[in-house]
């Protein structure tokens, strides 16, 4: 096994978060994570929408998280930041999406290694697994 | 029997959910030296099952789970 290659396409918090969830354990067990955020998945990274809490939502889950956010569930960007120091992860934002939405990466939260379109992406993830979300 | 663990260091992750007492476990594992044995206190339910899983994958020694009225005490034994 040489690691996880997530693609995040999706800006739902639930998403967001089991993505988050589940690439930190790996990498802070020592399993190389790259995570490439794409499409509404990296909206959910927007500085703004973090600062407001204003996430896509897509059921009880997400709702239930809202609420219990702070303490009791580590919002992903937090949880990502401190995966980082703890492990192989790295996380890229999708160019394609930035330029789209007239972005650039000081416009996201500061969790992102670098940016990459689709090639760069797939080269990446070459040798490892890779989990569509 | 569990009365009579006595740790080297006591994580204290009450008040959060899985998977913040593993991800605060796991950074506590590897700043200490082997054979050090850690209190995890959790209050997760989940964590209680999943950290167990994840001792065993990393191949440290579970020691023991000791249930207080409103958390749990974990405690680990570092290998390496």
């Amino acid at each position: 096994m040489t690691g996880y290659a997530i693609v995040l396409a999706s800006g739902e918090l639930e998403r967001v978060q089991a993505v988050s969830m589940i690439g930190s354990i790996a990498a802070a067990s020592d399993t190389p994570v790259q995570v490439f955020a794409t499409m509404n998945g990296l909206t959910a990274f927007e500085k703004e929408t973090v600062e407001s809490g204003d996430f896509d939502v897509a059921g009880e889950a997400g709702y239930a998280m809202l609420e219990a956010e702070g303490d009791q569930v580590p919002l992903f960007t937090e949880q990502l930041q401190q995966a980082k120091e703890l492990g192989p992860l790295e996380v890229y934002a999708c160019e394609m999406v930035m330029d789209l939405m007239g972005n650039d990466i000081d416009d996201y939260v500061d969790v992102f290694d670098g940016v990459l379109g689709v090639s760069g992406f797939l080269q990446k993830a070459q040798d490892k697994q890779v989990l569509f979300v | 029997m569990s009365e009579s663990i006595s740790p080297d260091v006591t994580v204290d992750s009450r008040g959060a959910t899985c998977p913040g007492p593993l991800m605060d476990l796991i950074g506590k594992i590897k700043k200490v030296d082997p054979d050090t044995v850690i209190e995890l206190q959790t209050s997760d339910n989940g964590s209680k099952g999943d950290v167990p899983e994840w001792i065993d994958e990393a191949g440290h020694e579970m020691l023991d789970v000791v249930e207080h009225d409103d958390y749990w005490s974990l405690y680990v034994r570092t290998t390496k």
